[in-house]
């Protein structure tokens, strides 16, 4: 189950047996059905979660209205970020969408150790500026790409979850507008059939 | 290019370090690598610092003026960014991924910077102790700006984001050009210019 996590972590600072024991000990493995909370709205976040398999989405209300603020499969990083490192109630649902296992590490033991010497305070650093990263190619993404764009470049990037999210979930994820969806994944759908047939 | 780089000045570099100090504690000897490595930089005003396509190598505070980071869209622009005193502002992503940078730094008024080089800021990770840790803070702190900032984009409506934005920034009106509060606030230009007349009105 964490040998995943630890490969992850592999990628900042390349990890010594002892520090591999060091980390496991730490790590929690949660399992949770499909629609479960692992997070809810005011609660602080108390985990950053690492998944091992199933799909996780990010979402808050807004009116009535979800808007979906990030989707994560395998291998992916999911928490209430914000309230995770501010400590401050979560704005942010984090619910399953699929039966799903998590790698989780509490703020306070990944704090602590970080904190324990200095090889963990690079990875820590590095860690973090990959996702600063992350969210800022997102939301550069969503300012540069047309509806359209945006939609080709998913499916093209993740064509795996276009079969495993819910449409309107997708929609929502990508702010594009759900009617305007069904049309792209019509178009896209008529485009491969020609490929196909040629 | 239109930039003088002078050594630092004192007073300027404490302005920068009391911002700093919102975020994290940062001991003497840290004060001492930081103004070592930290060189100010002065602009024009309307001066790009840098172009799409180009390599970032600052990391900047602004310590006097006002700087807009932005993204082209076709022939139009999307302010993702208005960066006035005490602000962090650069190309995030080719700073730290050492790629051309998809964005444009560009000085709306004649602006003070202290700026830190990528060689300086590798030579800080190696020798200032804490270096990492106040990396990670530093950066957190620019996560939890930039997540605040979108979700508050999401979750409120045009109306809102114009009166909380005036609210808390009332000068911005009168330093930013209109068309590019309106771009940062994603308010259409012809909306934004009703709702500062209801302003006026009020």
């Amino acid at each position: 189950m964490i040998s995943g996590f630890l490969e992850f972590m592999g990628r900042y600072i390349a990890l010594t047996e002892d520090e591999k024991a060091r980390l496991s000990e730490i790590l929690e493995v949660r399992t949770y059905d499909k629609k479960a909370k692992l997070t809810d709205l005011g609660e602080v976040e108390q985990y950053l979660n690492f998944v091992v398999n199933g799909l996780i989405r990010k979402f808050f209300f807004n009116g009535k209205d979800q808007v979906i603020k990030h989707i994560a499969k395998e291998r992916n990083i999911v928490a209430s970020s914000v309230s995770y490192f501010s400590r401050l109630p979560s704005n942010y649902i984090v619910e399953t969408i699929e039966p799903s296992v998590v790698v989780s590490i509490s703020r306070d033991n990944l704090e602590k150790l970080f904190e324990s010497g200095e090889r963990w305070e690079r990875a820590g650093r590095l860690m973090m500026a990959d996702l600063l990263i992350e969210k800022e190619y997102w939301l550069l993404n969503m300012a540069r790409y047309s509806p359209r764009e945006r939609f080709l470049q998913f499916i093209k990037e993740q064509p795996d979850l276009v079969q495993r999210v819910p449409q309107k979930y997708l929609a929502s994820y990508l702010h594009i507008k759900p009617e305007t969806f069904s049309r792209l994944k019509h178009l896209v759908q008529i485009k491969n059939n020609i490929i196909k047939q040629s | 290019m239109n930039v003088a780089t002078t050594k630092i000045d004192p007073v300027f570099f404490s302005f920068a370090l009391d911002y700093l100090q919102r975020y994290f504690p940062v001991t003497p000897v840290q004060a001492e690598f930081m103004m070592g490595y930290s060189e100010m930089r002065h602009f024009d005003k309307k001066i790009i610092i840098v172009n799409d396509g180009e390599q970032e190598n600052y990391l900047n505070m602004v310590v006097s003026g006002l700087v807009r980071k932005y993204v082209r869209r076709g022939k139009s622009e999307v302010t993702l960014q208005l960066a006035t005193e005490g602000h962090i502002v650069h190309s995030e992503i080719s700073f730290l991924n050492r790629v051309p940078s998809p964005v444009v730094i560009e000085t709306i008024e004649p602006t003070t910077m202290v700026s830190l080089n990528h060689s300086n800021y590798e030579l800080a990770l190696q020798n200032m102790p804490g270096a990492d840790r106040i990396g990670r803070l530093l950066l957190i702190a620019m996560f939890v700006k930039k997540d605040e900032r979108h979700y508050k984009q999401l979750h409120m409506s045009t109306r809102e984001r114009f009166l909380e934005y005036l609210k808390n920034h009332p000068h911005m009106l009168q330093r930013v050009p209109q068309k590019y509060l309106a771009s940062y606030l994603n308010i259409k230009p012809e909306t934004f210019s009703r709702l500062k007349h209801l302003v006026k009105l009020k």
